[in-house]
């Protein structure tokens, strides 16, 4: 039985980590976990709400 | 954008409607196309085996299943030598830190050498073909003549510097060029890979509850159900019911995800009544593992109706399908017959990477269809790109409430906006990476990756091919991040016995 951890996985746009349990050649269970804050919802609060299309689509 | 004019009661014009489904269509076919050849084929097609083949075999091969011009054994030649200089440098650049060699790769030396060719020849047809959205969005990413109530780009048939009869033809051109290459070479390329590979049809089916919002409007309104990708909800891989969306159901607990909620972590709440209260509890870096019975992840647990819900050009071609869509349903079932497959093979790893070429194939159809649609409006005299009713603060009411929906390349996006005297009192994004990658929820449930994973097939525990296989077939975005890979850093794989 091992654990695995893959991070980071690359090839995508950003931040994930995947860690898995592995038995008998086949994995058991998965947990994925995004490693990076985006937090724009902060950014946009009190914004004119003609910006946030701009701000926005920067995610 | 849509969030917004709902919330103001905005109707957008015929023009701006049409430029806003071009723009989103050729970035679904360029997007899908990148993700194809240069986020997901490596994981499937071994570069270094390619050294192995005979060009004139590749170029039989290619000649076998498409009459793409670029298919002579020369060409091969020359891209074999390309990889030759590449492998013996012993710097593999854009290649490296593949597990090259693995087990899992089944593809014969040929087809690995016909595939990174058009890996090669993917990097320019997308540089060309995305002028479109650069034409129509002054650029490439984040276009930039979006506007609150239309778009920001004149049409003028007089004038040299606005939309006219030349940037059409132009336009047409690209789109032209976009499909050519769709159907003769991306289609065809999945399905000689997926030949080789259909036991991944039986492989990362994960939650088997699917969500779209329908996408590519016929009518000027926010969410309007009048579109020619339809949206609805398949609950647990049952095809003979199409639920309709009803965005009420969206919610969001952070159980284990790294927020702090006013009112209890693991109480699901609805996007308008969202916090964003940052509470980071894990290990302090670096670590070896995440404690994943407590608080793992910055994505939140995002579910529909309390389920899992994956997002994507699968969910959209299954309930499309489903719906009955004539042109998606014909291509779904070509693929599943040259595959040899039934419609049960889609919930997989395989489905997943195959419902993307198919969504690229008829939306790349569809593209000379908008541009016609535009050609005629300002040929009719119609040249309205904006409606600036409710452009000023003074017309918008004290408070306002608004929901936009869309369907993004990569899934589900939904954008909810609280409005208070002019200007933003709160704000949600639920994004196609999150509903994707969401991490478990307060009941236990498993986010759509995680589940995908469970039964997943592991020659070697150190080189986790086959994982990747199936995470990268939803094409993950976690949240579009400029990514730096130190070269000196730590192997990124660890493994613990236990």
């Amino acid at each position: 039985m091992a654990k695995i951890a893959i991070d980071p996985i690359t090839r995508i746009e950003g931040h994930l980590r995947i860690e898995a349990q592995v038995d008998g050649g086949k994995v058991t269970d998965a947990w994925s976990s995004g490693t990076m804050w985006r937090g724009i919802e902060l950014i946009l609060k009190g914004r004119d709400p003609r910006d946030c299309w701009a701000l926005t689509s920067r995610i | 954008m849509r969030a917004v004019e709902n919330a103001l009661g905005i109707t957008i014009t015929d023009n701006a409607r049409i430029i806003r489904n071009i723009i989103n269509g050729i970035q679904y076919v360029q997007d899908h196309v990148i993700h194809f050849y240069h986020l997901h084929a490596l994981d499937w097609v071994d570069v270094v085996s390619a050294l192995k083949a005979d060009p004139a075999k590749t170029a039989s091969l290619a000649q076998s299943i498409s009459d793409w011009p670029n298919s002579s054994p020369t060409y091969f030649k020359a891209v074999h030598n390309k990889v030759k200089t590449l492998v013996e440098s012993g710097q593999l650049g854009i290649f490296a830190s593949g597990y090259w060699g693995h087990p899992a790769y089944k593809l014969p030396p040929e087809a690995n050498l016909m595939a990174v060719a058009h890996y090669l020849e993917a990097l320019d047809w997308q540089r060309d073909v995305i002028r479109m959205q650069a034409l129509l969005g002054a650029k490439n990413p984040h276009p930039q003549t979006w506007l609150v109530g239309g778009m920001a780009i004149p049409i003028d048939p007089n004038s040299q510097n606005a939309l006219n009869a030349g940037s059409i033809a132009f336009l047409k051109d690209l789109a032209k060029k976009a499909l050519a290459f769709v159907e003769k070479v991306y289609i065809p390329d999945l399905l000689a890979v997926a030949s080789f590979y259909k036991e991944w049809a039986g492989i990362g089916a994960g939650v088997g509850n699917y969500l779209s919002y329908g996408e590519f409007q016929n009518d000027n309104v926010s969410n309007t159900t009048n579109v020619w990708l339809p949206g609805g909800y398949i609950r647990n891989k049952n095809l003979s019911k199409v639920e309709p969306v009803d965005h009420k159901q969206v919610t969001e607990d952070v159980a284990h995800a790294w927020y702090k909620y006013t009112d209890g972590d693991d109480k699901a709440k609805h996007p308008y009544d969202g916090e964003t209260t940052p509470n980071y509890t894990g290990p302090k870096p670096p670590y070896e593992f995440l404690d994943t019975n407590k608080k793992y992840s910055w994505v939140k647990g995002i579910r529909y109706n309390g389920l899992s819900s994956e997002v994507g050009p699968l969910s959209r071609m299954l309930i499309a399908y489903a719906s009955g869509h004539k042109r998606v349903k014909e291509v779904v079932g070509l693929v599943l017959s040259k595959l040899g497959v039934g419609p049960a093979a889609l919930f997989s790893t395989l489905g997943r990477t195959a419902a993307r070429g198919i969504e690229t194939l008829v939306t790349a159809e569809m593209l000379p269809v908008w541009i016609d649609d535009l050609a005629a409006k300002i040929k009719a005299g119609d040249i309205r790109i904006h409606n600036n009713e409710k452009w000023d603060p003074s017309t918008w009411p004290k408070e306002a409430k608004g929901f936009g929906l869309h369907e993004a390349p990569r899934g589900a996006l939904g954008h909810w906006v609280v409005i208070k005297d002019g200007k933003v009192a709160n704000y949600q994004c639920v994004v196609p990476g999150g509903w994707n990658s969401s991490p478990r929820d307060a009941k236990g449930q498993r986010g759509p990756y995680e589940a995908a994973l469970v039964d997943t097939p592991i020659k070697d525990p150190n080189k986790p091919l086959e994982v990747l296989r199936t995470i990268h077939s939803f094409d993950p975005c976690m949240a579009c991040a400029i990514h730096m890979v130190d070269s000196n850093r730590d192997p990124i794989i660890k493994v613990r016995v236990v």
